[in-house]
């Protein structure tokens, strides 16, 4: 019950911020590794509740859930951390899946060679696109990442080299790593690489928060001009931002081609852009938990409601005009002080 | 906080009943799935084709066997993607013995690993791309589990062109597609079958166009008196109408794509004449009493692929008859099994998968009903 | 390349110009909205759609225009544009106005943040158009004809058609009675004064709840117009039908300067321009990318649009 009181007044992040905060090394360590044990674990629930109808739990535990998360987490940098809304963030997930299916039909790299070749061409393009467009400010930026991200769909789909609207078939699964096998009849193997990918991301945004980074984007995303003022760089930073945004989009785009065999321009539409916005903003725009939350319940919801199948976007889109009419800091917003900052500069005004 | 626990307890029951009649069905059931568009853009296609698959096992059901057949319904909205997600569920699951489809091409793609890994017998009525049958093209390659009943684009390219311009002295063609797999790869095919230097122009347009006055321009600039247009019905029928509008007298045609009903309804006028092509035959004028029982059971007129969709149920339906109940032992019947099908013509499957029944049908538009002018020569 | 282009210059020209017109009513329903929220209504597309199907439904289900052969008589058909015009309007603005007390009222009384909106909206405009698919079954629907499309007369080799010539003429009326409209009425300047200052415009005594519904209310006329204008042309509509059209209409809002409604005005008309023109230049597979690029590139060196945001206005 004390739960729920906590959850109906809405700090339940604050609350497990304080927990974490009081807890000793020690502790930390204990529900870090059972945290994440538990989650490694996912593959194994698949019974009872939480099995999805027709689709193979297995594989939506990968896509849509698992990626889902990664490329929230990555746009969460973007979006949540720095303020810069990006409705293009498909195009950096479309370079990463076009790099592994190229690469990976006509040469004999593997997928862990190609990740970092994907990553690096995904943050070029971050910073190709960041340049000209990140001097725009709010709604302006985000016409422009929507134009960018069609512009890469469009001529995928132009380009007959790489297939045209056939896409890419035949692209290779992961070599096995040690005793673990890729198969397609059985997905673990590919939950644990995501599920690695995503903590290494939590990581490194954990780390970059309490850096010089994190600070200036912090200081962007409440107010730009005060930022440029108080001499943060902030082209520079947004750009860094942008990119590696950019850079978990590409990672995760190598990696679903390489679970998914076969890419087409039509995997990815605009309509992936603003589910993975929806995902942040859901869960709790610019708090890691939040964002992992509400991407794995907006990614988990339309499979595992399959038994309506008519109305099942129906469903999704009612589910998300009442969650932001109530929850409009998503389900786990961020921390009480940072809203507490926000506010106080807003009445200023 | 009552009001709260009443709601969570509600919720459960919800979801419980929801669990409970999903593991329902006892083991004198067999279930065989569905994969096609059921929602989304494309959703007519997979419904009109589901409710010939339903027909067929409703029909076999009604005879009362020892075993009866459950339809299991495989949503993939006619997407790659969702495809994707779709066929590894399909496949993991043990109970389900057989698939009838998928109805696209570009879904058949992305599912087919997982059904080949799973050994899983297939048969579609309406996924007509060449490679999925050409062992040359590897990862889009079927064998040895897909079988589908229609020819392909590689008869179905050339038979297009000869009927847009059979009876045009001196043919000037001009060729659009929507840039979808299907329509690309019909292209590819009836490029090279259309009479020498009669190609005055292509264009590509997208599939949720409306406003072609781009393309309608171009097809004047060139003075063309034959277009092809080789993507969807829908799109079809505002390509046609506005050739029409802008004055436009030579010949429409278009692939299966277009061959609907709805698109003589949504063309109108413009649609009279329109001359197109279809692995199909209507299932009305193959067995009238057959449409007539279809339309009483299942509520609608039977639609597309309608003939081909119960044929391919009927094939599995056939395996299961003769004692098959394991999806290695259906395989191996499909690879040797010689039906009659509603036409009266015998299906089997060669060893990549291409049916015996490799024909195409003209259809013409007149008096804004599609009727079939018998097979194309 | 060039020779579509130079053989069909001004019939191009004229179909540009006619799409374009569309385009501007679709961008008035962004820019109107914009103007006062600050916030791309992203349910517009939705709203217009909605439009698309009062028309055919008043056309073909209430006055019977069913046969699709040939003109209505000119009372009837009278009678029906006028119907249809007004009807398309009504249906548009009270979904626009719905779209606001839905997704935007609440959030906006609580003084969140931007985004959570635009969720709210995005998820109202799935609603929206999974509500209309599930109810015509995912079918594309036929608006029978009711005007014959003969040419009137012609120009250079562009033909005049009576749905070309009524859509423009129509259109630019619609237009030039709005731009007085905020310009002058008293409604109009409660909309620029909550537009320059929220508020101060409060202080002053203006209801801001009303004016903003009001606002939603004029750009959902405008698209609803636009969708009757749609509708006569093109004859038939689909569920999905605004997706593409909203795209393409939000983007001239934002090359003209996005909440300025003279913005709007010549941000459509250059739209519709490029796009057939690029078409028969490039194909028209590259239409899209096409214009991407020019909005880039007047982004990069208009950061505000064309005529700049709104009319006055700076960021608070």
């Amino acid at each position: 019950m004390k739960l729920l009181n906590r959850l109906r007044e809405g700090n339940l992040r604050d609350w497990g911020a304080s927990f974490w905060e009081q807890s000793s090394p020690t502790k930390r360590k204990v529900i870090a590794t059972s945290l994440i044990g538990f989650a490694a674990l996912a593959p194994f629930m698949g019974f009872g509740l939480l099995d999805t109808p027709v689709s193979d739990y297995g594989a939506v535990l990968v896509y849509p859930v698992g990626m889902f998360i990664l490329m929230a987490l990555g746009l969460n940098i973007v979006v949540g951390k720095s303020g810069l809304l990006d409705l293009g963030y498909v195009a950096f997930f479309a370079i990463g899946a076009y790099t592994m299916a190229i690469l990976g039909t006509r040469t004999s790299l593997n997928t862990w060679e190609i990740m970092p070749i994907g990553i690096a061409l995904a943050m070029l393009a971050g910073l190709i696109l960041g340049l000209p467009a990140l001097r725009l400010r709010g709604d302006y930026l985000a016409i422009v990442t929507l134009g960018f991200g069609e512009i890469v769909r469009i001529s995928a789909l132009n380009t007959r080299e790489i297939g045209g609207p056939n896409g890419i078939a035949n692209v290779p699964v992961p070599p096995s790593i040690g005793p673990i096998k890729f198969s397609l009849n059985d997905q673990k193997a590919f939950f644990w690489v995501v599920l690695i990918m995503i903590l290494l991301t939590i990581w490194m945004i954990r780390r970059l928060s309490v850096r010089r980074a994190g600070r200036a984007w912090e200081a962007i995303r409440q107010d730009e001009d005060v930022a440029e003022l108080m001499g943060v760089h902030t082209l520079k930073y947004k750009l860094w931002s942008f990119s590696l945004g950019a850079a978990v989009g590409g990672a995760a785009g190598v990696l679903y081609a390489s679970k998914t065999l076969f890419i087409a321009p039509e995997m990815f539409t605009l309509n992936v852009s603003i589910l993975i916005l929806a995902c942040v903003v859901f869960g709790g725009m610019g708090n890691i938990w939040g964002v992992v939350l509400g991407a794995a319940i907006l990614a988990y919801l339309p499979e595992r409601i399959r038994f309506i199948s008519d109305a099942r976007l129906l469903v999704f889109g009612l589910a998300l005009v009442i969650t932001m009419n109530f929850r409009p800091d998503g389900l786990l917003p961020r921390k009480k002080r940072e809203k507490a900052i926000v506010k106080s500069t807003q009445d200023g005004i | 906080m009552k009001k709260i626990q009443a709601g969570v307890i509600a919720a459960l029951a919800l979801v419980l009943s929801f669990t409970l009649s999903a593991c329902g069905g006892g083991s004198d059931t067999i279930k065989i799935a569905y994969q096609g568009p059921l929602s989304g853009g494309e959703a007519q296609t997979g419904i009109d084709e589901q409710n010939a698959v339903k027909f067929a096992i409703e029909l076999y059901n009604a005879t009362n066997p020892e075993k009866k057949i459950e339809l299991v319904s495989a949503d993939d909205q006619g997407d790659g993607t969702v495809a994707a997600g779709v066929a590894p569920g399909i496949a993991n699951d043990e109970s389900i013995v057989a698939v009838v489809g998928p109805a696209y091409s570009g879904a058949t793609i992305a599912s087919l690993p997982y059904y080949k890994e799973a050994g899983m017998p297939m048969i579609s009525p309406s996924a007509t791309k060449v490679s999925l049958t050409d062992p040359a093209v590897a990862g889009e390659f079927g064998g040895p589990v897909f079988h589908r009943i229609p020819a392909t684009d590689k008869i179905q390219g050339p038979a297009l062109g000869k009927l847009a311009v059979s009876g045009v002295a001196a043919p000037k063609v001009f060729v659009v597609d929507d840039q979808t797999a299907y329509s690309v790869g019909l292209v590819e095919y009836l490029l090279p079958s259309l009479p020498k230097a009669s190609l005055v122009g292509t264009d590509s347009t997208k599939n949720d166009t409306a406003d072609f006055a781009p393309t309608v321009a171009k097809i004047k600039a060139k003075g063309a008196n034959v277009v092809i247009y080789t993507g969807y019905y829908s799109q079809a029928a505002v390509l046609v109408k506005q050739l029409r509008d802008a004055g436009y007298k030579g010949i429409f045609a278009g692939g299966d794509g277009v061959l609907n009903s709805e698109f003589a309804v949504l063309a109108g006028a413009a649609a009279e004449g329109a001359r197109l092509t279809g692995a199909t035959v209507p299932l009305g004028e193959l067995s009238p009493e057959l449409a007539a029982k279809f339309k009483e059971s299942q509520g609608v007129e039977p639609g597309v692929y309608a003939a081909e969709s119960f044929d391919a149920a009927n094939i599995i339906i056939e395996a299961i008859k003769a004692g098959n109940t394991t999806r290695a032992t259906i395989l191996a019947y499909i690879k040797t099994v010689a039906y009659v099908g509603v036409g009266g013509q015998t299906i089997s499957f060669d060893a990549n998968g291409d049916s015996t029944l490799g024909f195409i049908n003209g259809f013409l538009v007149k008096d804004g009903k599609v009727v079939s002018t018998g097979a194309v020569k | 390349m060039f020779s579509t282009l130079i053989d069909q210059f001004w019939s191009l020209t004229l179909s540009g110009i006619a799409l374009g017109f569309i385009y501007v009513l679709i961008s008035l329903g962004y820019t109107m909205v914009y103007g006062v929220l600050r916030m791309i209504n992203f349910a517009n597309s939705e709203i217009f759609m909605f439009g698309t199907f009062a028309t055919i439904v008043i056309s073909r289900d209430f006055l019977g225009n069913v046969d699709g052969t040939k003109s209505l008589p000119l009372p009837k058909l009278i009678l029906t544009i006028t119907l249809c015009l007004l009807g398309s309007m009504l249906v548009s603005g009270l979904v626009a106005v719905f779209v606001e007390l839905v997704a935007y009222r609440r959030l906006r009384a609580r003084g969140t943040n931007k985004l959570a909106t635009l969720i709210s909206a995005i998820g109202i405009s799935i609603v929206l158009s999974e509500f209309m698919r599930i109810i015509t079954n995912s079918r594309p629907t036929l608006n029978p004809r009711v005007l014959e499309k003969k040419s009137l007369f012609e120009i250079a080799g562009a033909s005049f058609r009576m749905d070309t010539v009524l859509t423009i003429i129509f259109a630019a009326v619609l237009f030039v009675v709005l731009d007085r409209f905020v310009k002058f009425s008293r409604l109009g300047r409660a909309i620029r004064a909550v537009s320059m200052n929220e508020d101060a415009s409060k202080l002053m005594g203006v209801d801001l709840n009303k004016v903003i519904s009001a606002t939603f209310l004029i750009g959902g006329l405008m698209s609803g117009a636009a969708a009757f204008f749609y509708t006569l042309t093109y004859e038939n509509t689909k569920f999905n039908v605004g997706f593409t059209l909203g795209l393409a209409a939000f983007t001239a809002a934002v090359i003209g300067g996005i909440g300025n409604i003279r913005g709007a005005f010549f941000g459509g008309l250059s739209l519709g321009l490029v796009e057939v023109y690029a078409s028969s230049i490039l194909g028209t597979e590259w239409k899209s990318v096409t214009v991407f690029i020019i909005l880039v590139l007047v982004l990069v060196l208009k950061p505000n649009g064309i005529f700049g945001e709104a009319v006055q206005q700076t960021r608070a």
